[in-house]
């Protein structure tokens, strides 16, 4: 109550938003400050501008930055819509049934500890360094949260609503649509953030051990010819990319759960 | 009193519901007519709430069965609703879309839930937060959602479980008031578990008396008063001062 009161009040925003614009501020000035003092280990503002330019005029393997974004995002993307769609299913199957958490949630558990990356050679060797294998590896890393999360929400349903779903005569496809997933939703969209970090770092990391185009291949590229601003303007990338697609999910996740805000 | 004896809404033989060893329900049996309101009575954690269950097929009896309409009850063919013991709006929809929630569960055409879900707003005095959230919403004004929500159903039968068991005694008098003012426009039939005796004689045409557990039917008794019903008239105490000794299984 107390929080709720303060987290309302307009001097308490202003002050978080205050506190935040302030941490970046040092954060900004801190880099500045040392790399005027090193600009070999840490290129200067100015030098990281100059690099991202030059991406643009003198593309590296024939494509400029955007394209090298593209070609990591698409990765990302085509592996989450797979890992969503499986994942969230996956999820409800055994968050609901006991015998299917019971025979697929124990091998699920199994294969859940393995870092993804650990993954890359066992792909590599059977699919090549393709498309495909990229992609699958980001799938491996990503759908892991997504099934945990909703497996987690399911479980969470309270008996109380599900009898009420009965009393009102629901078939088992309106409890899962009115009931189930609208008490898992919250949970599945914490799963699919988490889900677009890992796969945004797993396709880095396919990326480094074996892509022409991908920023993952430009931190590579950037790293071999200890080109440190290539490096930062890869990292800096990946940042705003990873920091658009968390928000992209926070408004949806509003749009479709109004009521948890 | 005054209901047609051949119209039984709900017929319940030999009803008897165990948990493992534990006997909760014993050889239950009795009948309700259509259109009646029934209070149901007895010793706290006696069963009551368990013989809504059955009735709701929430719970599935050991020996005995529930009829309605001379069909083995069951939600997805018969028109129930029920306000349950805790607040159950949903907190995820609307106080509008907890009122359409059972309509829509049945597929009743748009029109007739609009329809329907107008009227309750209006009757229950909703209008002003149709738009809200449950978490948004005092515990009466849930209830009333609840209560709402029940008899959008316009329901054959229609259950309550010790719905006015948090409300202070205004807020009861109330809704006590309102229940029996949707029940005579709607024309439903009710069961109202309580195990407050006073609220069973203010509301009840005929009150059932469970015993202690495992529990069967002590007795039934019919409330031969008209309503509105003055608590502090003399017969009504009497009626209450009989249930209150009928129901001490100690004696």
């Amino acid at each position: 109550m107390y929080n709720s009161y303060l987290s309302k009040s307009k001097g308490y925003k202003i002050c978080m938003i205050l506190l935040s614009v302030l941490s970046v501020g040092l954060l900004i000035g801190s880099y500045v400050w040392v790399s005027g003092r090193n600009a070999v280990l840490l290129p200067s503002v100015g030098q990281i501008w100059a690099r991202c330019v030059k991406l643009f005029v003198n593309p590296i393997k024939g494509v400029n930055l955007l394209a090298h974004v593209w070609a990591s995002l698409r990765r990302v993307l085509l592996a989450l819509l797979f890992s969503w769609t499986a994942g969230v299913v996956f999820g409800i199957l055994i968050g609901w049934s006991k015998t299917l958490n019971a025979i697929f949630g124990s091998i699920f558990e199994l294969f859940r500890p393995i870092p993804p990356i650990a993954w890359i050679p066992i792909v590599i060797m059977w699919f090549g360094i393709g498309e495909f294998p990229k992609i699958l590896i980001v799938i491996i890393g990503s759908i892991v949260p997504v099934v945990v999360n909703t497996r987690a929400g399911v479980s969470l349903v309270e008996q109380q609503y599900v009898d009420v779903g009965t009393v009102f005569g629901a078939d088992n496809r309106q409890m899962l649509s009115n009931i189930i997933m609208p008490v898992a939703l919250p949970s599945i969209f914490a799963g699919l953030r988490t889900s677009v970090s890992s796969g945004w770092t797993v396709v880095l990391a396919a990326e480094m051990l074996g892509a022409d185009h991908g920023v993952g291949a430009l931190v590579t590229r950037g790293w071999n010819a200890s080109d440190m601003a290539l490096v930062l303007v890869s990292i800096i990338v990946i940042a705003i990319i990873g920091a658009l697609l968390s928000v992209g999910l926070s408004l949806a996740e509003k749009v479709v759960c109004p009521w948890n805000q | 009193m005054g209901k047609d004896a051949s119209a039984v809404k709900v017929d319940v033989r030999n009803l008897t519901k165990c948990f493992g060893d534990l006997r909760v329900l014993d050889n239950l049996s009795f009948q309700i007519q259509k259109g009646e309101f029934v209070c149901v009575v007895g010793p706290t954690g006696c069963g009551k709430t368990t013989f809504l269950n059955c009735l709701t097929r929430i719970y599935e009896p050991t020996e005995g069965n529930l009829y309605i309409d001379g069909e083995p009850t069951d939600p997805k063919k018969h028109s129930l609703a029920r306000v349950f013991q805790e607040p159950s709006a949903i907190p995820w929809l609307s106080v509008r879309d907890n009122l359409e929630f059972g309509l829509k569960i049945k597929r009743y055409p748009t029109a007739e839930i609009q329809k329907r879900v107008e009227m309750i707003i209006e009757l229950m005095g909703l209008k002003d937060m149709q738009k809200k959230y449950p978490k948004e919403l005092s515990v009466s004004a849930l209830q009333r959602v609840i209560i709402g929500r029940a008899f959008a159903m316009q329901p054959d039968l229609l259950l309550m479980d010790e719905p006015y068991g948090q409300m202070d005694i205004k807020m009861r008098f109330y809704l006590e008031d309102e229940v029996l003012r949707l029940w005579r426009e709607l024309q439903s039939t009710v069961v109202f578990i309580t195990h407050n005796i006073e609220e069973a004689v203010y509301l009840a045409e005929r009150v059932l008396i469970l015993t202690n557990k495992p529990a069967s039917i002590k007795e039934e008794v019919y409330i031969d008063l008209p309503h509105p019903r003055d608590v502090t008239q003399h017969r009504f105490i009497e009626y209450r001062n009989y249930i209150t000794d009928k129901i001490k299984w100690w004696e």
